[in-house]
């Protein structure tokens, strides 16, 4: 009804009040203190996602700076290379102690001069072969940490020795004393005096033996086997040695090694003959097998720490590793793992191996040198050193500092900055041939528990435990989720529908550890124990569930509408429990007939397929729960958002409601569909609690669905508080963290744009 | 909607029913009789009687909220989407009663096409647009779908206009364009009414007059009922008119008849513009 207006006049209003004028103002600054404020909240959600980038790539780019070797600084002053005092003879062996402060020079004379790294100051002097009735001929070192050395002299004897730093603080300052001292006593073990003049010496000291080899002017090879005995009073240790003798070579060899295991003598010739000499049993030593080595003349060969790899240097300029390798049928033998080639062509003249990582810098005889890393198999460093050939290089303990020594005798510190050198592209993507492995693989192994083990930074394993876990996650949440969504928004009672979207959603709200936790603790147990059961209702209730849907079809109209439209869902929830409660038994009895009594051992035993308790299945099942509310609530608001105008139109031209949902209705809400899958495969790819508990977190690469894996996230949760800070370690997983940002961060971005172009096409009105 | 579900509701008054009008020159289409729907318990139709005849334009008039569109939205069943709207009477399209259970509601809306008042294309193409029904309707062939899209889009007066755009998204094509696309979507199924509920409403002047040249077109072939709030495009595109008020059906008729010699004094306060 039509209000009478004629009775009742404008009032007068003065628009221009000072008080509405004020007004007026305040509003404006209102206005614009609100568009402030909404600017600045979304520029710092955009700058918080920054900061988050910037950092993990702040923690990350250390790993991929080059390494740099440059002159060794002291009190604001470059130091230069010096002549040792009285010291005429060059090194058979140099070292460095754990802060580059004292060196160690031992001459063929057997002088042992400790002196000062940086300044060549003498700090001890100690002569070893006394009384000089001798002259030393071999030299050989345990392993670089245990400080052990044997001299080999002319009259088949060895001396066994050890040099020692002693740390201690008076006036609180650090005072180290070097010394040489002798483990196992002054006297000397002999080869026999028939042995003759020692030409090559190896020697490996482990827990209950120490090993001598050696070889004579004769090409023979002679073995020393001292089997440790401990005095339990004096606790001094008794060598009893006894003599083996070796197969013979056909060459004189230059360079002799022991592996740490004892198990096995690696002899190498100068043409590059390395024969492989099998001592298990010191009684039937055996020539295992000779491989030609290098490509030219041998210049220099060494050990890698631990004692797994064997690196060959030759005069063209290649440095072979060589490692043990079993074979199919458990043999052991040499086998070529990969080649490093010097940038330049000119030979290469030295080896020096780094203490505690599998790196190691090669000199050419130009003085160039090049730092290696052999897991990484990169390149790390080449710089021009030395102007000419150089005499001696090592390393220090922890590989910040080089000490090279020329053919004059000139010795010079070098500062050596390379901290991360086992990353590279391929050290992280691609399939890298591990010591003690059969073939090349893709392995995560941060830890162990030697201290000369080879990280393993493999990131494949963990990048495919992501995608396999989402990929089951998905496969589980999916179609549940958007099936559901479709039901609820466009088929449902909207009474039923206001009390069932909310209870998905509510979901969400269960904290990810307790889905774990169930997953891990009481679903994993069950899903192995009722294995054929869990089979049996995944394939009994889909199938069921339509059985029943084409029945209740075909049902009289008039008893179907006993039941008001939208409700039907109502009569699905005892169905599917009639049908859970009909698989248990029934699971049992296909059990018995076809798997022999049970699923689970069939799958191990008969079809010979791995089965963890933890495993895909059981993450497919947990955390695809905590997927579906994510999914089922924005598909559900596309579909539902989609304009009833459209949906009508549809239904005007003829349309049954199926042919609707499929024509107008998917195609319209389309753009949301596909966001609700990619937002939900994000959550699938970022979640960690429920895969850290209920994967097992076992790094490995298998499809199988009855096996684990290690995703990037539980990687990061497992791993990052017992990693070292700032080691290579925890800049990986610093690295890995960004792998998933970036993850995460691509596949949004591409999401949001095929979203932007359905949009354009599909979206509504 | 069932007949078992629905509420013993009382028809208020049976004198309210005005006696359908005999149109004994005319074949009839649509054929009401006592037709009363409910939006719950409110009554929104009283008791309405009439004939639509066929192949003529016949106009519903009325004040908003009087029930026009409603009844239109009777003819094809679209009110079965309304939640708590009940029907009760009978509706005879060629001599059969729509609301009898045993009739296939797609069929039936595919039989009796309806165009709304807001342009309504899907988000496909052109092309797809108006073959949509046809696909829906099982047509697979690809000859026959191509003549009739292109029959209908020429029926619809828009395939000069299209021709070269067939498979651009007919979201881009402006709003008289995308109504008249719906239009030759709807007689695309070959339907034997058409239902338009103020076509032009959300259109321009141009637009409009289009569409209403459209409609003169179409009456050879199709039964045509067309809601407007406009009383100039009703007197202008209709053979009959039937002005509506409050729920009743208050005076049908020829157009000429209704607009110059109305019989009510309702009408006719309409019709000069004393209430509206």
């Amino acid at each position: 009804m039509k209000k009478d207006t004629s009775k009742i006049s404008l009032p007068e209003i003065n628009f221009d009040t000072p008080a509405l004028v004020r007004h007026r103002k305040s509003r404006a600054v209102g206005e614009r203190l609100t568009a402030w404020f909404v600017g600045f909240g979304g520029i710092s959600v955009i700058l918080a996602i920054m900061l988050i980038f910037i950092y993990l790539l702040y923690e990350v780019v250390p790993l991929f700076r080059g390494a740099a070797i440059v002159s060794w600084i002291q009190d604001e002053q470059v130091r230069d290379s010096y002549i040792l005092q009285d010291s005429v003879h060059p090194s058979i062996h140099l070292s460095l102690e754990e802060q580059n402060t004292v060196a160690l020079k031992i001459d063929r004379q057997g002088n042992a001069i400790f002196f000062n790294a940086v300044t060549g100051q003498i700090r001890n002097r100690v002569l070893l072969n006394s009384p000089n009735n001798s002259s030393i001929t071999a030299f050989a070192l345990d392993t670089d940490a245990s400080h052990l050395f044997a001299l080999g002299l002319d009259n088949s004897q060895v001396l066994i020795a050890k040099h020692q730093y002693d740390v201690s603080y008076p006036d609180d300052a650090r005072l180290i004393t070097p010394k040489i001292i002798y483990p196992y006593g002054e006297a000397r073990v002999d080869f026999g005096a028939d042995f003759g003049a020692l030409q090559r010496l190896a020697i490996s000291d482990q827990d209950n033996t120490l090993i001598l080899v050696a070889s004579n002017t004769e090409q023979k090879l002679g073995m020393l086997v001292l089997s440790k005995e401990k005095n339990f009073i004096t606790e001094e240790v008794q060598l009893s040695p006894q003599f083996y003798s070796l197969p013979e070579l056909s060459t004189q060899p230059e360079y002799l090694f022991i592996a740490p295991d004892q198990h096995w003598l690696l002899a190498l010739d100068r043409a590059g003959n390395l024969s492989l000499i099998d001592i298990r049993k010191p009684n039937h030593t055996r020539l295992a097998s000779v491989h030609k080595a290098s490509r030219g003349h041998v210049t220099d060969a060494a050990l890698l720490l631990g004692g797994a790899s064997l690196m060959i240097a030759d005069n063209q300029g290649y440095i072979s590793q060589w490692m043990l390798v079993r074979d199919q049928n458990n043999d052991w033998d040499l086998n070529l793992v990969r080649d490093f080639i010097a940038s330049t062509d000119s030979p290469v003249t030295n080896l020096a191996m780094e203490h505690r990582r599998k790196g190691f810098a090669a000199v050419d005889v130009d003085g160039v040198v090049s730092i290696y890393n052999s897991t990484a198999s990169n390149q790390v460093l080449s710089q021009p050193l030395h102007p000419g050939p150089i005499h001696t290089l090592v390393f220090s303990p922890r590989a910040n500092a080089l000490m090279v020594e020329d053919k004059q005798g000139a010795l010079r510190l070098w500062q050596v900055d390379n901290q991360y050198p086992e990353v590279s592209w391929s050290a992280l993507w691609k399939k890298i041939w591990y010591e003690g492995y059969a073939t090349e693989d893709y392995i995560w192994q941060s830890s162990a528990a030697t201290t000369d083990f080879e990280p393993k930074y493999s990131l494949m394993p963990l990048s495919f435990g992501t995608l396999k876990a989402a990929f089951y996650a998905m496969l589980m949440a999916m179609p549940l989720a958007i099936c559901s969504a479709i039901y609820t928004a466009y088929f449902m009672a909207p009474t039923l529908r206001r009390k069932v979207k909310p209870l998905i959603e509510l979901m969400e709200a269960v904290p990810t550890v307790i889905l774990g936790f169930l997953a891990g603790l009481w679903l994993a147990p069950l899903v192995e124990t009722r294995l054929a059961g869990i089979f049996t209702i995944l394939l009994v209730v889909p199938v069921g569930t339509l059985i029943f849907a084409y029945l209740w079809s075909q049902l009289p109209k008039t008893s179907r509408w006993q039941l008001p439209e939208g409700w039907d869902l109502v009569l699905l929830i005892p169905l599917i429990m009639a049908l859970v409660a009909v698989s248990i038994p029934l699971s049992s009895l296909l059990e018995d007939t076809f798997f022999s009594g049970s699923l689970r051992q069939f799958i191990t035993y008969d079809m010979g397929i791995d089965y963890d308790q933890r495993n895909a299945l059981v993450v497919g099942l947990a955390m695809g729960f905590a997927v579906i509310p994510t999914i089922f609530s924005i598909t559900e608001d596309a579909i539902f958002s989609v304009p009833k105008h459209l949906t009508q139109g549809s239904l005007a031209l003829g349309a049954t409601p199926w042919q609707t949902l499929v024509g107008v209705v998917l195609l319209t809400a389309s753009p949301g569909i596909f966001s609700a899958v990619m937002i939900g495969m994000g959550r699938a790819v970022g979640e960690t609690m429920i895969v850290l508990m209920a994967t097992g977190n076992t790094p490995i690469m298998d499809v199988n669905i009855f096996e684990g894996m290690r995703t990037l996230a539980a990687n990061i949760a497992v791993e990052m508080p017992e990693s070292e800070v700032g080691s290579s370690h925890y800049r990986i997983l610093f690295l890995a963290a960004l792998v998933l940002f970036m993850f995460t961060f691509v596949v949004n971005t591409l999401a949001e744009l095929v979203r932007q172009r359905l949009r354009v096409k599909y979206g509504s009105l | 909607m069932s007949p078992t579900r629905q509420p013993k509701i009382s028809i208020k008054t049976t004198e309210r029913c005005l006696q359908p009008l005999v149109l004994s020159q005319e074949t009839i289409a649509v054929e009401i009789k006592e037709l009363n729907l409910y939006y719950g318990d409110k009554q929104a139709l009283n008791c309405i009687n009439m004939s639509i005849p066929r192949h003529r334009v016949t106009a519903f008039i009325g004040p908003s909220g009087c029930g026009k569109s409603t009844l239109l939205r009777c003819f094809n069943r679209m009110n079965d989407l309304v939640d708590l709207c009940r029907v009760r009477g009978i509706i005879s399209l060629e001599g059969k009663d729509i609301y009898d259970r045993k009739v296939d509601v797609a069929e039936l809306r595919r039989r009796v096409g309806m165009v709304f008042q807001k342009p309504n294309p899907f988000p496909k193409s052109v092309y797809e647009n108006v073959a949509y029904g046809l696909r829906i309707q099982g047509i697979r062939k690809k000859h026959v779908i191509d003549e009739a899209v292109e029959w209908a889009l020429r029926s619809a007066a828009l395939w000069d206009e299209v021709k070269d755009r067939l498979q651009e998204s007919a979201l881009g094509l402006s709003g008289g364009q995308q109504q008249r696309l719906v239009i030759a979507r709807s007689i695309a199924v070959k339907p034997a009414v058409l239902l338009l509920d103020e076509p032009a409403s959300a259109l321009d002047p141009i637009s409009t007059l289009k569409i209403e040249q459209l409609i003169h077109e179409l009456k050879d072939r199709f039964t045509i009922v067309i809601v407007t709030h406009n009383m100039q495009q009703a007197a202008r595109v209709s053979d009959y008119t039937a002005f509506m008020y409050m729920g009743d059906l208050i005076e049908f008729g020829s157009t000429d008849d209704l607009f110059t010699n109305p019989h009510k004094k309702q009408t006719e306060d309409y019709i000069t513009g004393r209430y509206g």
